[in-house]
């Protein structure tokens, strides 16, 4: 019984519980009063993006960081969702309350479209095949250009608001719900079924685990998302266009969360959050920009293989340990 | 005693060659049983037909009552087959705990899911059945070949199965290691979990099971007492070689 009692207290507490998320509290709270002292529209603008580049990353996150299903075609997901809210608002002008869902389910079938015939692919094949799914809606949108507007996309889309704090408190709401809900599904039991299925297909299909009903739904759940994100990236900037559909658009999500720390979904919204910053920064010296930012990208890919949260995370948690150590010495 | 596992003129070939041809035999209810042969000879191809990672080119499967070719792994697992790789399948960046608790949440066990906490208690008794309770919060990738080996068996008990295949356990085990996980093996059976045994290890799967099915080039060419296949002609010439009593002898 002494046995039993001993290993019921070494069992870890629930990763849900709220004192493992003080950090993320705080964070927001802190997002929620940045328009309170910053009062430049650039700046607020700028945290816009931020905030829905940081669903496009989180959503990755979980279909390639979680699931090790690698996507190199997340521009499908959020240039699907981004090109049907543009379209119902530009030529239905459909409200962006409406668009927005419609644009997650649009991106949610496409996720589903993918997820199938990905079930028998895998690596580099898989990533192959995504990149070419985005291909063909970036393909689609030249063919048709007369309704999508081309390489210009169409200008006009209806925006959120003309007010950019209450267009800035919108975003921070977006990417509170789909990171907080990402967060709450990879904690869950449902992310030790993710992550057995990143780790070893046999071994959950041995498991008891339909590894092909958890691969799908997580497509389609992170279709949705980045759906939603780049439907709503859509009005923000009242504008879609082919940069959403890019394959520049798949390489910056996969390389910004990688940098990140995979399968952390905070990991690729924290660097989201720097890379798009530095990126802009950079701009005061534009001549060498590019060429800064991508040897900044290498350098933390190079240094800092595990991603910039994870490094941070252990290094704090070996720092504490060195104290406590030290203390009881 | 009920036939818990029938398996009838089972065959599996591969582009020209007959990994399994042919195979007929039944486990009864809390049996345990042996599976051995030379490499090459179709066992592992048996539990990969056994637990859906296979379909058979023909022949049926019949497991409680209901035939089970063409069910996907977790239908099987579902339907109460549980088993562990040649090759041990971890996953490795997770805990031992957590690999534990993946298992729990196959259907099945869902269907009496009683929370996370309930199912961490659940994952920590199957540990300790395998003396792993004390590295529960360790990743799976700092365990040895040994612990590994005994993960498997913990990972397969959480599916609740009725029939567990084991293939190869004692591969890689040092004696100490090959004595305690037999153990653990035999305690299972006598609690009537019904087990067929992969292993090359003769006399240490001579001493656990009750019955030896032989196969040599994807052909059963005997079974019976771990007595009677030692002394048969033709498991001696494919496999055994001479001297083969030496397996039974304790």
């Amino acid at each position: 019984m002494d046995r039993l009692h001993s290993l019921e207290e070494s069992l870890p507490s629930s990763p849900l519980h709220w004192k493992r998320f003080r950090v993320h509290f705080a964070i927001i709270i802190f997002l929620l009063f940045i328009p309170a002292f910053v009062k430049s529209i650039y700046v607020i603008d700028l945290l816009i993006v931020c905030n829905v580049w940081a669903v496009f990353l989180s959503s990755w996150d979980l279909l390639t960081g979680y699931t090790g299903q690698i996507s190199f075609g997340h521009s499908l997901f959020i240039g699907g969702g981004a090109y049907t809210a543009g379209f119902l608002s530009f030529y239905l002008g459909v409200p962006f309350w409406v668009t927005i869902p419609l644009g997650g389910c649009v991106a949610a079938i496409l996720g589903f479209g993918l997820g199938m015939p990905a079930l028998r692919l895998k690596g580099p094949y898989l990533a192959l095949a995504t990149f070419a799914a985005s291909a063909v809606l970036h393909g689609l949108s030249a063919v048709f250009w007369e309704y999508s507007g081309g390489e210009d996309g169409l200008y006009g889309v209806a925006p959120l608001t003309r007010d950019y704090v209450v267009k800035y408190y919108w975003s921070v709401i977006l990417m509170v719900l789909c990171s907080g809900f990402l967060l709450f599904l990879v904690n869950s039991q449902y992310g030790l079924i993710l992550k057995s299925i990143r780790e070893d297909e046999s071994g959950a299909e041995a498991s008891g685990i339909n590894v092909t009903k958890y691969k799908v739904l997580t497509f389609v759940m992170s279709g949705f998302l980045a759906g939603v994100a780049g439907a709503f990236y859509g009005h923000a900037q009242m504008h879609v266009g082919t940069d959403l559909l890019s394959l520049h658009l798949s390489i910056m999500v996969v390389l910004m969360s990688v940098a990140g720390g995979m399968g952390t979904i905070v990991g690729p919204i924290v660097a989201g959050y720097l890379l798009i910053l530095l990126n802009e920064w950079l701009r005061v010296i534009e001549v060498v920009r590019v060429l800064i930012y991508s040897f900044s990208v290498v350098l933390i890919l190079l240094f800092i293989p595990k991603g910039i949260v994870p490094t941070i995370i252990s290094g704090v948690e070996a720092l504490i340990n060195k104290m406590k150590f030290q203390s009881g010495s | 005693m009920d036939a818990l596992l029938q398996v009838e003129g089972l065959a599996k070939r591969f582009g020209g060659l007959d990994a399994v041809f042919d195979l007929d035999f039944t486990v009864e209810a809390g049996e345990i049983m042996g599976m051995i042969g030379p490499n090459g000879a179709g066992k592992t191809t048996v539990f990969n037909l056994l637990t859906g990672f296979l379909e058979p080119t023909k022949g049926d499967i019949t497991f409680k009552g209901e035939n089970i070719v063409n069910r996907k792994p977790n239908q099987i697992v579902d339907r109460g087959i549980s088993r562990t790789f040649q090759i041990v399948r971890p996953f490795l960046n997770m805990t031992v705990l957590e690999n534990v608790l993946v298992p729990l949440q196959a259907p099945k066990n869902r269907k009496v899911n009683k929370g996370r906490m309930e199912n961490q208690r659940r994952a920590a008794g199957l540990l300790e059945q395998v003396e792993l309770a004390d590295k529960m919060l360790l990743l799976a990738a700092d365990l040895s070949h040994g612990d590994l080996k005994r993960l498997e068996v913990a990972r397969s008990l959480a599916a609740k199965p009725d029939l567990l295949l084991l293939d190869e356990p004692f591969s890689g085990l040092a004696t100490k290691e090959i004595s305690a996980l037999s153990d653990l093996i035999k305690n299972l059976n006598d609690d009537g979990l019904t087990i067929i045994l992969i292993e090359h290890k003769l006399r240490e799967l001579m001493k656990l099971v009750k019955r030896v099915i032989t196969l040599n080039f994807g052909v059963k060419i005997a079974d019976g007492t771990p007595e009677e296949i030692a002394k048969n002609e033709a498991v001696i010439e494919a496999y055994l070689g001479k001297g083969g009593e030496r397996f039974v002898t304790s």
